[in-house]
């Protein structure tokens, strides 16, 4: 028997009980969409979060701490170029940096500009970095560039995009900043005192600790460019950067100004470190490797995770109550290919008496019913659009009182509009899923009539009564 | 004389409980090529139990059955399909058509079984519904025809094929007198044009009549065996205005022995070979022509 004769004789008799067909195919439907939805739902839900954990910072970092760290054998843990390489030298790790700040040398340096050192700014939020990581580490620049000389006697900075409005007037006791928000009548905003990038008298001073007028010195330094704000990190806003290698000569330079012995251990390690992973999804085992080294890490992964769990628990429930609606379809599938066969018996006997192969019978009978699981499934995912696309409308509407409340949290109303995703999101491979799923679901509750279909005795069958 | 069908030591017992019943004793018979026998018996002879028997429809309980050089209670459903398809057809008492097909479809079922194309069975179909006289009637559905008009549908669905062997139950057991020799000229008809071997299982002695031989059983047991000396003439009487007069059969072709009909197809073959990996469509010539 062909396979197209097999095919139209599946839907002749198909459509030959158009009613029950279509009531029991009306089943499918209503459980794919319960399932298809409900998983729609949960999906949703995980991308809002993901949503606002990205508001909240980048999901692909992860930071690593060291402040005299000791490992399980007491021994002294050192964040240092060396151990930076390792890490680097990870599966799926994009780049590694440190976010080198010296703890002794806090608040002992300040950047002067203008005629006579007129404009000054401190430089609290330094940090010291590996000249080429910062623009994998997404770092986007304003104007300018990254690092061109870090070798040189010139200090090259790099600074947040608010920095320029650090400096203040040192000849005004009052009124002696520009402030940013004061924009001017275009709305753009308004210029800082120093134009970072083209000031020529740009001067970097070490200052004794502790002292009013005590030892300084000055150095050389160069505006090499601006940082764009990203919105979230204050590194981007307020921060300066120097490449480590200079800045570890700053420090230096003033740990012998203030005649103070740091031990080579503490000299070449970084308090933190920043990894940057290629994608999301390998944060954790890469967060676990570096864990397992002693050092203390964080990354959004460790909120997104149990978040993340939450929802998935979520995902599991809505799903399994959408499942039992589709598992009622199953026993209706059954019961109707059941009683068409019990309608059938003839039929079928008259057709094994004229060389019918059992083999054909056995795949109508499959195909029967594999196609009102595959005519569910369609129907049920184009419904499922539908009411995925009617949830988002009213979702929207009521914003916080669905997704937010869910979520568990003013935490999330928190965040306000901004993290507004889609309450139901129905991505392709569920649709597919879904699919897949209804098909295979009308073929194994075909499977045992089909059997019996062609267990069915021909003699019983083609008998007289 | 070519044996068609072969029985040898043939016996069945059923079982009713802890009672047996012998349905058929030990039944030897050989039925030859382009023969209408009749296998007459009364309701309980075991002439029904036979002709399943003899069709694989049910397992003997012991014996041999060979059509060709199959044994029939040996072959698996597969083979058994495979030779229903190439070289059986069957007649029955309530005509068995399928209630959601066309008369054409109806024919052309046991040409679909082995795979031939849809626009191929139509053409055979409508020639053999032609044959019998329903040529007006291709897009008929059983329950808008008469008795006779879905008996001869079911005739020609048995002989579309062109089989070797047709088996017919009471096939005319629903019949009033008048169709019912109708239906018998037509059938007779056809296997005498083409030598096809008929058996014929039948409580009436008048039916018996149409055939060259008649076996009468009676309790499970062949009681005769005997050459039918008064064989009626088919004649057909209403068959349509579509039947050609060359479709008639001659009186002549009552004579079983001659030869002058060579229809390749009705050749016995083997089914290894028809399971092997043969077009169906090859070996069909596209209905019955002369």
């Amino acid at each position: 028997m062909k396979i197209s004769d097999q095919i139209i004789m599946c839907l002749q008799n198909l459509f030959r009980r158009k009613v029950r067909t279509a009531l029991t195919v009306f089943g499918v439907i209503i459980g794919t969409c319960a399932i298809v939805v409900m998983v729609s739902l949960g999906v949703g839900m995980q991308a809002s979060q993901d949503a606002m954990l990205a508001e909240m910072g980048d999901l692909t970092m992860i930071e690593i701490n060291n402040y005299s760290g000791r490992d399980e054998n007491g021994e002294k843990l050192i964040l240092n170029d060396e151990v930076l390489h390792k890490i680097q030298q990870m599966n799926h790790v994009d780049v590694v940096t440190p976010f080198y700040q010296p703890q002794n040398a806090w608040g002992a340096f300040a950047l002067y500009g203008g005629n006579s050192k007129r404009y000054k700014a401190e430089l609290y939020n330094i940090y010291g970095v590996y000249p080429e990581a910062l623009e994998k580490m997404g770092f986007k620049l304003e104007k300018g560039e990254y690092f061109s000389n870090t070798q040189g006697d010139t200090i090259e900075i790099l600074v947040g995009g608010y920095f320029p409005y650090d400096f203040e007037d040192t000849r005004k006791k009052r009124n002696n900043t520009v402030r940013y928000w004061e924009t001017k009548a275009d709305g753009s905003m308004p210029d800082p005192f120093i134009d970072i990038m083209n000031e020529k008298k740009l001067v970097l001073q070490i200052k004794e600790s502790g002292k009013e007028n005590g030892k300084t010195i000055d150095l050389k330094a160069k505006g090499v460019g601006v940082l764009q704000y990203d919105g979230k990190s204050y590194e981007t806003r307020y921060g300066i950067f120097i490449s480590t290698t200079q800045l570890k000569k700053l420090e230096e330079k003033y740990n012998k100004l203030n005649n103070i012995k740091v031990s080579e251990d503490d000299k070449n390690n970084y308090t933190t470190a920043k990894v940057k992973v290629t994608d999301m999804k390998y944060v954790e085992e890469v967060q676990a490797a570096i864990d397992e080294m002693g050092f203390d890490t964080y990354s959004m992964e460790d909120i997104r995770k149990p978040m993340q769990e939450q929802a998935r628990k979520q995902q599991m429930t809505l799903g399994g109550l959408g499942a039992i609606s589709l598992f009622v379809a199953a026993l209706s599938i059954t019961n109707t290919m059941v009683m068409s066969i019990y309608e059938r018996t003839r039929e079928i006997g008259v057709m094994k008496v004229l060389g019918c192969m059992v083999g054909n019978i056995r795949s109508v009978f499959l195909m029967e019913a594999g196609t009102i699981g595959f005519m569910g499934g369609v129907i049920g995912i184009a419904l499922s659009y539908i009411i995925s696309y009617i949830i988002n409308i009213v979702g929207n509407g009521l914003t916080g009182g669905f997704s937010g409340g869910m979520m568990g949290g003013g935490f999330y109303m928190g965040m306000g509009g901004s993290g507004m995703a889609q309450t139901s999101i129905i991505p392709w491979w569920l649709a597919l899923g879904a699919l897949v799923f209804s098909t295979l679901i009308g073929l194994i509750s075909g499977y045992s009539p089909a059997n019996r279909a062609v267990k069915i005795s021909a003699l019983e069958a083609i008998k007289n009564e | 004389m070519e044996t068609v069908i072969k029985v040898e030591n043939l016996r069945k017992v059923y079982k009713l409980g802890t009672e047996k019943v012998i349905a058929l004793g030990s039944i030897n018979l050989e039925i030859h090529k382009g023969e209408i026998c009749c296998i007459l018996g009364t309701s309980g002879s075991g002439k029904s139990t036979l002709l399943n028997m003899l069709a694989g429809l049910e397992k003997p309980t012991k014996g041999h059955i060979y059509i060709g050089k199959h044994d029939i209670p040996k072959l698996n459903e597969k083979q058994l399909a495979k030779l229903r398809q190439k070289q059986i057809g069957f007649v029955f008492q309530s005509y068995n058509l399928l209630p959601a097909l066309t008369a054409q479809e109806n024919v052309g079922l046991p040409l679909m079984f082995r795979g031939v194309s849809k626009a191929k069975r139509n053409k055979a179909a409508k020639e053999m519904l032609v044959h019998v006289g329903l040529g007006k009637r291709l897009k008929h559905k059983p329950t808008q025809m008469s008795g006779g008009q879905q008996q001869r549908v079911g005739i020609a669905r048995a002989f579309v094929c062109k089989p070797q062997i047709v088996f017919a139950d009471e096939p005319t057991g629903n019949l009033d007198t008048k169709t019912t020799k109708e239906v018998m000229d037509i059938m007779v008809g056809i296997c005498r044009q083409y030598q096809m071997t008929l058996v014929l299982v039948t409580h009436d002695p008048s039916i018996a009549q149409y055939a060259d031989r008649i076996v009468t059983l009676i309790d499970g047991a062949i009681v005769s065996d005997v050459e039918n000396q008064s064989i009626a003439e088919p004649v057909y009487q209403d068959t349509g205005k579509t039947k050609s007069g060359e479709d008639s059969p001659a009186p002549e072709n009552s004579n079983m022995e001659d030869g002058q009909l060579s229809d390749v197809s009705s050749q016995p073959e083997t089914i290894q070979q028809e399971a092997g990996s043969q077009n169906p469509d090859k070996d069909f010539n596209g209905g019955i022509e002369g």
